[in-house]
C-alpha cells in the first residue's frame, strides 16, 4: 500500500541502523507506520531483552496509544535504516477520513488484536492454575497454523512467558510446568516446551470450561 | 439451501429459506456478509456464563467482519429467520466497497478499537495491573538495563526520555549523571545492580500541611463489616468478577451495530445520557491528565443513579472508584477518601472493591499516615484472587516497614 509522496514530507521519520525508535514505558501519543526498512520490537522480561517481533514494510506499531494513554508496552528499535510515518493520536480522526487505506489496515490489525485479548482473558478466567497453564500451551498451538497438533508438537515458549500468559507468579507456573513434566505430559526445555498430546489439552480445558458455567 | 448469482464485482448474492445456518460458531471462513433482506440473528456464548445471547443484523449492516479480517474461527453462529438474502463478500471485494467509503472504515474503526480498548483495560483488571505502576522507576530500570549491558546509545536514549518526562524524578540525579558519564565516554561500572539501581517511586504525594490528617472512612465498623463480607466473596471470586467481565465479552462479542459508536473526541458524549458514553470520555479525559473534566464526566454517571443492568451497575461502580483517582490526582485526599469508602460501603461485591481498598493505602500513605496505609494494603494482599495488585501491596508493605 503506498500513500503519496507528500504525505511523507508531512509525517515522515527516518531512523539509522540501532536507533532507538520509542522505549518501553516511555509515554507514547503516536503511532506509526513503517515506508521501509524493518523494526525489532522488543522487551525487557526478567531483566532480559526478549525479541517479540520484527515488523517491516506496510506493518503498523504503537497503534495501542491510539486508544489509551499508557506507556509504551514494548521498545521499537530500528533494525537497518528505516522510514516511518509517525502519526499524533490527536490527528487521528482527520488522518483516517483522508486515508481510507490506512483506516482499513488498522481495521485488519484491531481484528486481531481484540481475538487475541479475548483469547488471554479466557485463560485468565479459568480457576485452577494447572488449567490456566495448559490452556497457555493451547493458545500458542493453536497460533502456529503450521502445527500437526494431532501429533507430538514444539512450542517456543519459556516458563516465565507461561507464567505472564497464565497470570500466575513464576513459581506457580514452574510448579504446574513441573508438574506436567512429571506426569509425562510436556517436557521443558531451556526456550521450548514439547507437548505430548495437546488434543488432551484441548479437551481439558474446554470440558473445565464447560463445566464453569454450570 | 442457498443458491448464489455472480454478482458485478465478484460480491456473490446468496438467498437463504428461514432457519438457515449461514455459518457455525468455530468455522473458519473468510467472508463478510452485507444482509440486504430478511432476518439474520448471531447467537453467542458467553465466555463466562455458557449463556447465549442472540443479536439481530439490521438490515444494510455487515457481519463476520472481526474474524473474516482477523483471520479466525467465528465466534457466533448466524441463522436467517424467514427468507433472507445477503451478499457474500471476500476481505478483498470488502476491502474495495469500503475504501470508497471513509465513513464506514472510520465508523468500524471506531467500533474496534472501543472494543479493543475495553477488553484489554478489562484483561489488565483481571490481572490487577492498573494504574499503580510507576512508569518513572521503570523507564529509568530500562535505561539501567542497556547501560549494564553496555549498550550506552539505548541506555542514553531511555535517561533521556526519563529527563524529558521526570525532571523532578527520584531518579533525576542518577540519570542525569549517567548521561554526562555516556557524553565524557567513560565506561559503565560493572557492579551496576539492574534490579536495586531504581529504587520504587512513592506515590504522587498530595500538598498537604505537616499537621494533615484525614479520619478513617466513617461510619460503625465499615472495615470490619467489609472484611466479612469480602471474605466470603472470596470463595466465589470468579463470579464477583464476572459481571464486569458479562458486559465486557457480551459487548465485545456483538459485532458492529451502528448504536454503540462514540467519538474519538468528547464533545458528543458529554451532553449524552448514557452512563457509557459518558464514562468512556471521562476515561478519554482521566487519560489526558484531565481530571477536573474526567470527574465532572463520572459525577455524571453517579447522578444518573442508574445501576438496573449489570453494564449500567457495573459503570456506576466504576464511576465511584474513578472519581476517587480524579480526587486523588487533583490532591483532594479527603474528597477521594470519602468517595472510595463508599465504594466499600455500598457495594461490597464489587470487583473495585480491592482497587478502592488500595487507593485508599495510597491515600493514606500520600499524607504520611504510614500505619492506616499499611493496615488498608495489608487488606489487600489478604485478597482473593491472588493478582498483580497483592504483590504491589506486599511491595508497598515492605517499604513503608522498611522506612
Amino acid at each position: 500500500m503506498a500513500l503519496d509522496e507528500k504525505f511523507f514530507d508531512k509525517f515522515g521519520v527516518e531512523y539509522s541502523p540501532n536507533e532507538i525508535i520509542f522505549c518501553e514505558w516511555e509515554p507514547g501519543n503516536e503511532f506509526y507506520f513503517i515506508q521501509s526498512g524493518n523494526v525489532r520490537i522488543v522487551k525487557l522480561i526478567q531483566n532480559r531483552e526478549k525479541n517479540l517481533s520484527v515488523l517491516t514494510d506496510g506493518d503498523v506499531f504503537g497503534e495501542m496509544a491510539i486508544l489509551e494513554e499508557q506507556p509504551r508496552s514494548a521498545t521499537a528499535i530500528a533494525l537497518d535504516h528505516v522510514k516511518l510515518l509517525k502519526f499524533h493520536r490527536d490527528n487521528f480522526d482527520t488522518l483516517m477520513s483522508g486515508n481510507p487505506q490506512l483506516a482499513y489496515k488498522l481495521l485488519v490489525i484491531f481484528s486481531k488484536r481484540i481475538y487475541d485479548a479475548k483469547r488471554r482473558l479466557m485463560i485468565l478466567l479459568l480457576e485452577e492454575p494447572q488449567i490456566r497453564v495448559m490452556d497457555v500451551l493451547v493458545m500458542l498451538a493453536e497460533q502456529d497454523p503450521h502445527l500437526d497438533l494431532q501429533n507430538e508438537i514444539s512450542l517456543q515458549v519459556t516458563a516465565q512467558d507461561v507464567a505472564r500468559w497464565a497470570g500466575l507468579t513464576e513459581d506457580d507456573a514452574q510448579k504446574e510446568l513441573t508438574h506436567l513434566n512429571r506426569t509425562d505430559k510436556i517436557e521443558i526445555f531451556g526456550d521450548k516446551i514439547v507437548v505430548k498430546k495437546i488434543r488432551e489439552f484441548q479437551r481439558l480445558v474446554a470440558s473445565r470450561r464447560k463445566s464453569m458455567y454450570q | 439451501m442457498s443458491n448464489s448469482t455472480g454478482g458485478p464485482s465478484g460480491i456473490i448474492t446468496r438467498t437463504y429459506k428461514s432457519g438457515s445456518i449461514i455459518y457455525f460458531e468455530n468455522d473458519k471462513s473468510e467472508y463478510i456478509y452485507i444482509l440486504k433482506s430478511g432476518k439474520v440473528f448471531l447467537t453467542t456464548i458467553k465466555l463466562d456464563t455458557g449463556e447465549e445471547t442472540k443479536e439481530e443484523v439490521r438490515q444494510g449492516e455487515f457481519f463476520g467482519v472481526k474474524s473474516a479480517l482477523g483471520k479466525y474461527p467465528r465466534e457466533e453462529t448466524a441463522q436467517t429467520l424467514g427468507n433472507t438474502m445477503v451478499l457474500q463478500l471476500t476481505p478483498a471485494d470488502f476491502e474495495r466497497l469500503v475504501l470508497k467509503n471513509a465513513s464506514i472504515v472510520k465508523k468500524m474503526l471506531r467500533v474496534f478499537s472501543n472494543q479493543l480498548r475495553r477488553i484489554v483495560k478489562m484483561e489488565r483488571s483481571v490481572l490487577g495491573e492498573g494504574e499503580i505502576v510507576n512508569s518513572d522507576a521503570e523507564l529509568f530500570k530500562i535505561g539501567e538495563y542497556y547501560y549494564k549491558a553496555g549498550i550506552t546509545k539505548h541506555a542514553q536514549y531511555a535517561y533521556k526520555r526519563y529527563m524529558e518526562y521526570y525532571p523532578d524524578g527520584p531518579n533525576a540525579a542518577l540519570a542525569m549523571k549517567r548521561i554526562r558519564a555516556i557524553d565524557a565516554g567513560e565506561p559503565p561500572p560493572a557492579d551496576i545492580g539492574g534490579h536495586d539501581a531504581a529504587p520504587a517511586t512513592p506515590p504522587r504525594s498530595v500538598d498537604t500541611g505537616g499537621d494533615f490528617s484525614i479520619e478513617e472512612p466513617g461510619g460503625p465498623g465499615d472495615m470490619i463489616d467489609f472484611d466479612d463480607s469480602s471474605d466470603e466473596k472470596d470463595h466465589r471470586a470468579p463470579a464477583a468478577s464476572s459481571t464486569a467481565l458479562e458486559d465486557e465479552m457480551n459487548d465485545f462479542l456483538t459485532e458492529p451495530a451502528s448504536g454503540d459508536l462514540d467519538d474519538f473526541s468528547l464533545d458528543a458524549a458529554v451532553d449524552s445520557d448514557s452512563p457509557r458514553d459518558l464514562s468512556d470520555a471521562g476515561d478519554a479525559s482521566f487519560a489526558k491528565g484531565n481530571y477536573i473534566m474526567a470527574l465532572e464526566l463520572y459525577q455524571k454517571v453517579i447522578n444518573l443513579n442508574r445501576f438496573e443492568s449489570p453494564e449500567e451497575k457495573k459503570l456506576f461502580e466504576k464511576a465511584h472508584f474513578d472519581s476517587g483517582r480524579c480526587y486523588i490526582e487533583m490532591g483532594k485526599p479527603k474528597e477521594a477518601l470519602d468517595i472510595l469508602s463508599r465504594i466499600l460501603r455500598n457495594f461490597p461485591g464489587s470487583p473495585y472493591v480491592k482497587l478502592a481498598i488500595y487507593h485508599i493505602g495510597l491515600i493514606f500513605e500520600s499524607v504520611n499516615q504510614k500505619d492506616k496505609a499499611i493496615t488498608y494494603y495489608n487488606k489487600v494482599l489478604n485478597m482473593s484472587p491472588k493478582d498483580k495488585l497483592n504483590s504491589e501491596a506486599l511491595n508497598k508493605i515492605k517499604q513503608l516497614q522498611g522506612r
